[in-house]
């Protein structure tokens, strides 16, 4: 699993790459951490990549979610693959998210 | 109708007054007749007698006259005896004086007077006024030899004759019947030598005697010496017939006594039928002659008037009776007029016009009371029909919420049934009967996670406190056994919140069951419920309970936990009292044993069914009770349990150790399942993402921190469906009773963690978590693709 980080202007670009699966999720729990420091401007999740995502890969997703919400900012989730949305369907995520194509 | 009453009423009022003044009338004319026909009748005799006499001694003095205008004739002959040729003067001149005569003869003995020959009869005759004189006696008149002629010779003094027909010269004997007062004529020597006689007409003293008639249809009689009628109005009877003729033909004592009385010469009055008539006859001798003077007076003559007045008198008393009738019966009817106004107006009350205006009576007598009374009776009528129809209008008010309540309570149980058609390893069937229209019996039961949860209660009492108290048991059981799968704990936490507050003591009496479906293992703890039975193939019996105390009774009160390995097939049946209680006429019971009869001979035959069972025995209970009212709320639950074993036809298993880096390598062996048993890759993704949740939730939470175990995975297929079963060794872990997240909340709001288990629920078809000899063992299952 790999995040790409990239900042332009106010708008921080994370580039999720692989497998999001527990394991993963703890290893990458530290890039969400920075991404928060972000989060009074605009993140955008690029999961073109992104294959699989678990609940915990999920729990990542909300808790910058709850940061951006309590700094003004906000968090657009871009180019999810037809699983994932399945997955975010079944979890009310498409509604909490800004999702992009 | 109305109108037929009050004429009857004031008819029989009126001929009621009219009986009875004439009933009055009756014993007062009664007394009066009687008197007044006693006095007329006195009067009557007093008046008649008084006739009687008159008529007698007029009669007596007529004869006297005769007698002395006789005796002194007779005198003056005595002293003329020398000169025969005189006695025709005395003839004349004794008819002169006495004008009532008929004529007079002195006549000789044979050859008295030698010149006048055998024959001398000095004979004068008033005829119509004229006198006339003639000698009598000739050869074919020998007047010597007459009665009148020969009586004085031979009685030696002065008599009267029985009457006769007189001698006529011309006729030999006239027609007209006389008496004769016969004096014998004596020469000087006192020797016999002829008979004075002088006539008189006996027609013309009938006339005198029958002129007499007190009464109209009167009439006078009399007789002589032998009882022969001298006078009587039937001319026929007159010398031939003597007052005792009739009576040889009709023997009559009264008519022979009344004869013989009159012939004794004695005097008085009789009451007797005279010729079919009741008649009174007075009767009087004359002095002269001894003959009986009687009149005879019918009694209609005599009481004719007082007949006639009779008549008037009843006469009067009947019109005045009618008229009387009359004027009451109006008199009453006019009086009895606002009745009848009462009555329409009564019956246009009774009608339901309520509000009717009675008619103004402003007298102060009865039927102004009466017109009072029904105002006021009209007023609270008015009133209470208000007051019933307010009543009226709760009740129905009442009524329709109880309905409500009924229904919303009907709805809180399960009613579709079987509820489970695509299920082939449990049938349920239940039915509750409230005896009022709520009732405090409940019955529940849902599958959560491969796990049948159920329950059956009896709240204490019944109506609507206990309907309350059943609507939150049930609502209390839905909510607690969401997230608890052990019975025991579920009547635990029920217990402890209906304890609180419960300051009207209600109680619940409960079972609650919870039957994993893959094993057939029963957890179940009775809450001072009856046990239920167990129906099975080898047998019927009641399964053992631990004595706890109902719901609702002590909050800190530990109940028992319970456990059974159920048989394929076996029904367990679960009852509230009012199937054991059910009452019949004579207060009997049904009872435990006529159920546990009916349970074990529907064993025998074989037939348990669910829907079976609960039918036979509503049907048995109600033929027992019969015609007596459902005492008590009925609840019956029938749950069949049938486990169904298909041959495994795949089957595939890994272990881990409780690593997080182990995760992949679970993701590979689910991917090798699922792709050798024919997922897509989407659903095999989504798979993967369920086994992970679950796996990593044991090694989170069986398995705390610094622990090591190991997890065992396990894939099987039947054909039909896919089961995962995740075994651990880790302490209790049951990720089912974990609470679902709101998916619907705003970010802010949202829960971080519970996403893994609300995944698993939605991406696989069944959860099942069971604690088995120290395992947590979850199954989780996903239909094949077909």
């Amino acid at each position: 699993m790999e995040v790409k980080i990239t900042t332009q202007d106010s708008v921080t670009t994370a580039q999720l790459i692989g497998r999001l699966d527990t394991p993963a999720s703890q290893e990458i729990s530290g890039d969400f951490e920075n991404l928060t420091k972000y989060a009074a401007g605009t993140v955008i999740l690029d999961c073109t990549q992104l294959e699989y995502i678990s609940s915990s890969g999920l729990r990542l997703f909300l808790s910058l979610r709850k940061a951006a919400a309590s700094k003004g900012g906000k968090v657009i989730v871009k180019a999810i693959n037809n699983e994932i949305r399945s997955v975010f369907m079944m979890t009310g995520f498409l509604n909490l998210f800004e999702i992009q194509d | 109708m109305k109108q037929e009453k009050q004429k009857s009423l004031s008819t029989r009022l009126s001929i009621w007054i009219v009986l009875f003044a004439a009933v009055i009338f009756i014993a007062a004319l009664g007394v009066f007749f009687a008197e007044s026909r006693n006095a007329v009748r006195r009067e009557a005799i007093n008046n008649a007698t008084q006739v009687l006499d008159n008529t007698v001694q007029r009669v007596d003095n007529i004869l006297k006259g005769v007698k002395v205008a006789t005796e002194n004739t007779a005198w003056l002959v005595g002293r003329h005896l020398d000169e025969p040729d005189s006695m025709f003067t005395y003839c004349r001149s004794i008819l002169q004086n006495n004008p009532n005569l008929n004529g007079c003869s002195i006549a000789f003995e044979p050859f008295h007077y030698r010149q006048k020959g055998l024959y001398f009869s000095a004979y004068a005759l008033n005829e119509n006024g004229r006198i006339q004189t003639t000698q009598e006696g000739n050869d074919h008149y020998q007047y010597f030899y007459l009665d009148w002629y020969q009586l004085p010779k031979l009685l030696d003094r002065p008599c009267w004759t029985e009457p006769f027909r007189d001698f006529n010269p011309e006729d030999i004997y006239s027609k007209e019947m006389i008496i004769s007062y016969c004096i014998p004529i004596k020469d000087t020597d006192q020797r016999y030598i002829g008979t004075m006689s002088v006539d008189l007409s006996l027609d013309w003293l009938s006339k005198t005697i029958s002129a007499v008639k007190p009464y109209p249809n009167s009439y006078s009689i009399m007789i002589g010496k032998g009882g022969t009628f001298f006078v009587h109005p039937d001319s026929s009877k007159l010398f031939y017939q003597t007052i005792f003729t009739q009576t040889m033909l009709e023997p009559d004592s009264s008519v022979i006594n009344l004869g013989h009385d009159m012939q004794a010469g004695l005097e008085g009055v009789r009451q007797m039928d005279i010729d079919g008539t009741n008649s009174y006859v007075f009767f009087k001798p004359l002095a002269e002659t001894g003959w009986s003077v009687g009149i005879v007076c019918p009694a209609s003559d005599i009481f004719g008037g007082y007949f006639r007045l009779i008549n008037s008198i009843i006469g009067i008393v009947i019109v005045g009776l009618l008229l009387m009738l009359m004027v009451f019966s109006s008199i009453i009817t006019k009086q009895l007029e606002p009745l009848e106004d009462l009555v329409y107006q009564a019956e246009t009350i009774a009608s339901g016009n309520l509000l009717e205006e009675l008619p103004e009576y402003t007298h102060n007598d009865e039927i102004g009371l009466l017109n009072k009374s029904f105002r006021n009776m009209q007023l609270s009528i008015v009133n209470q029909m208000e007051e019933l129809k307010k009543v009226n209008e709760q009740k129905g008010r009442i009524q329709s919420e109880l309905k409500i309540a009924r229904d919303i309570q009907m709805a809180m149980l399960p009613k579709i049934f079987p509820p489970y058609p695509d299920r082939d390893d449990i049938d349920v069937f239940g039915k509750l009967t409230p005896a009022k229209e709520v009732g405090g019996d409940l019955f529940d039961f849902y599958i959560r996670d491969e796990k049948l949860l159920f329950c059956i209660g009896d709240v204490s009492g019944k109506g609507v406190p206990a309907s309350l108290y059943m609507v939150v048991t049930r609502a209390l059981f839905r909510t607690i056994s969401a997230h608890e799968s052990s019975p025991s704990k579920i009547i635990q936490n029920l217990n402890e919140v209906m304890s609180k507050g419960n300051e009207s003591n209600m109680f619940v009496t409960m079972f609650i069951g919870v039957l994993d479906l893959p094993t057939g293992r029963l957890h179940y703890c009775n809450a001072g419920h009856d046990a239920p039975l167990l129906i099975g193939n080898t047998g019927a019996g009641m399964l053992p309970v631990d004595s706890n105390l109902p719901v609702g009774v002590l909050p800190e009160w530990k109940f028992s936990l319970q456990e059974t390995l159920l048989d394929p097939d076996t029904t367990i049946f679960l009852y509230t009292d009012g199937l054991t209680e059910a009452e019949n006429i004579d207060h009997k019971q049904f009872e435990m044993s006529r159920m546990v009869e009916l349970a074990k001979s529907m064993q025998k035959a074989g037939t348990f069914t669910p829907t079976f069972v609960v039918n036979e025995m509503t049907e048995k209970v109600q033929a027992f009770v019969g015609e007596a009212d459902q005492s008590d709320d009925l609840t019956m639950l029938a749950i069949q349990y049938t486990k169904h074993h298909k041959d495994i036809v795949y089957q595939h298993s890994l272990t881990l150790t409780n690593d997080l880096k182990r995760v992949p390598r679970l993701n590979a062996f689910i991917d090798e399942v699922c792709e050798a048993n024919g997922f897509d890759m989407s659903t095999t993704m989504q798979i993967n993402l369920a086994i992970e949740e679950a796996v990593v939730n044991v090694m989170n939470y069986a398995y705390p921190e610094g622990t090591k175990g190991d997890i065992n995975v396990e894939a099987k297929s039947n054909g039909e469906v896919m089961k995962f079963i995740i075994r651990d060794t880790g302490v209790p872990f049951d990720p089912t009773v974990k609470e679902e997240v709101d998916i619907t909340l705003s970010a802010e709001d949202r829960e971080i963690g519970g996403l893994g288990i609300h995944l698993i629920r939605q991406i696989m078809d069944n959860i099942n978590y069971e604690r088995t000899e120290g395992h947590n063992v979850l199954t989780l299952t996903k239909k094949l693709p077909k």
